[in-house]
């Protein structure tokens, strides 16, 4: 189903409560009463309709309004992606980790494969965090620089001398999958894991292995399909705009 | 027997989801990627390994497009999708799929398509564990070397440890070197204490 804004908002996580995480990257937090999601949003000070395309495309992966999520300003689409990196640091990540660390510590029989599993996952972490430090710090901003010198009216000379140095396609380039090694660790557990002492701990895990990889690869879509072509097209208007001097 | 993949082009969203709800109700058959555009294919085509490629029938307008799309894809994995009663310059298919097919119709296609792929799979009887030759590939990858040295070491070329290494990744399901070495170590391929880190 898709969503629309006269929607009760309860309605939305009574249909996929998967979504709870990415209302509370826009603020939204339970405690909605009747209230639909328009007014809801008009409370919390949300656009509404970017809400509703990225909630959408977060339910239903066949659906993805690239075109339309392309509309939408820098600003709110890389506010949007800066959240969503919190969130795996701040609380999926933790949550895997606290997970493997009990695993470890209630198994005595296969205490080395899982410390084995829990160093892999710490390497992860790390390349999670390069990845992500690496956007937030060089990739987003230069986004935004972008996007404020097509918003004025005079193209400055500054801004063709940073494209000079770095393009969104360079990015595109770098870009790597980050969802490889969840792949991996996945498929170690399900196959080739001797059997867990504790299944109701593995089964958890695995779970939330899933949810993180599939919030990755929604993440990573809008990378790929929203933004960098956006940023593409705004670059390339920016020369022909420069050349026209 | 391994899974079929698809990527799926066609402009129209409802044709797309059409042909996804079809492919969900094969056994073992998924759609790896799709596109919309003429834009998205080269992209599509250059990263992911697919077994077969089902294409709007507009994609012979652009005719630098459809020949690399030949370049990399034998006749027998190419399967158009039609919307006319007219097929005649559809040689370059090995099958086609009308909007107007049945469901029955198009599953039978497709399934017929995806068992004569299997068929040849199976043929060379590869087993699903690794053989002995891989397994030692796989040791050498779990002690972290990389291949140009391991082929140095075991005196065969990069492109051939390249080619293990695929037939590792496929059946083992891991794709990555660090994940391969819990694998070698779980299965005593290797012990813990060669490994780098140790
Ligand atoms: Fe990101
Ligand atoms: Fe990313």
């Amino acid at each position: 189903m898709i969503l629309t804004k006269n929607i009760k908002m309860a309605d939305v996580i009574h249909m996929n409560y998967h979504t709870l995480s990415v209302l509370n990257r826009f603020g939204i937090v339970l405690g909605f009463g009747d209230k639909t999601i328009e007014e809801t949003c008009k409370e919390k000070n949300v656009d509404v309709n970017f809400f509703l395309e990225i909630l959408n495309a977060f339910i239903d992966k066949d659906y993805f309004p690239k075109k339309h999520l392309q509309t939408f300003s820098v600003g709110l689409i890389t506010e949007y992606l800066s959240k969503t990196h919190a969130f795996y640091h701040q609380v999926k990540v933790p949550e895997i980790e606290s997970l493997i660390n009990e695993m470890v510590d209630s198994c005595y029989t296969q205490k080395d494969t899982l410390i084995l599993l829990k160093r892999f996952f710490n390497d992860y972490k790390q390349e999670l965090l390069n990845h992500t430090q690496r956007e937030e710090e060089v990739v987003y901003p230069y986004t935004l620089s972008i996007e404020k010198a097509f918003n004025q009216e005079k193209i400055d000379t500054s801004i063709i001398e940073l494209m000079e140095t770095y393009s969104i396609d360079i990015f595109k380039t770098e870009h790597d999958d980050i969802e490889e090694k969840l792949y991996d660790l996945k498929n170690i557990i399900i196959k080739y894991l001797p059997q867990p002492k504790d299944v109701r701990l593995c089964n958890r895990l695995i779970q939330e292995l899933f949810i993180l990889e599939q919030d990755l690869n929604d993440h990573s879509r809008i990378e790929d399909k929203v933004l960098v072509p956006k940023i593409r097209e705004m670059e390339k208007m920016i020369h022909q705009r420069f050349a026209k001097y | 027997m391994r899974a079929t993949s698809f990527i799926l082009y066609s402009p129209s969203y409802i044709i797309r989801k059409g042909l996804i709800s079809i492919i969900d109700k094969m056994h073992d058959a998924h759609i790896t990627n799709q596109a919309d555009s003429f834009e998205e294919i080269p992209e599509l085509i250059e990263t992911k390994e697919t077994d077969f490629l089902l294409l709007d029938t507009n994609i012979l307008k652009s005719t630098n497009l459809f020949k690399e799309i030949k370049n990399k894809y034998g006749k027998n994995q190419l399967i158009a999708i039609s919307n006319s009663s007219n097929n005649q310059n559809l040689s370059d298919f090995a099958e086609i799929i009308n909007l107007t097919d049945s469901q029955a119709e198009i599953l039978k296609k497709l399934n017929q398509l995806s068992g004569n792929k299997n068929k040849l799979d199976t043929a060379p009887n590869i087993p699903d564990e690794i053989s002995k030759r891989e397994a030692d590939i796989l040791k050498e990858i779990a002690l972290g070397y990389s291949n140009k040295e391991i082929a140095d070491k075991l005196f065969i070329s990069v492109h051939t440890v390249v080619t293990h290494r695929k037939n590792i990744t496929r059946k083992l399901g891991i794709k990555t070197a660090p994940g391969l070495t819990i694998y070698a170590i779980i299965n005593k391929i290797i012990d813990i204490n060669d490994t780098e880190a140790n």
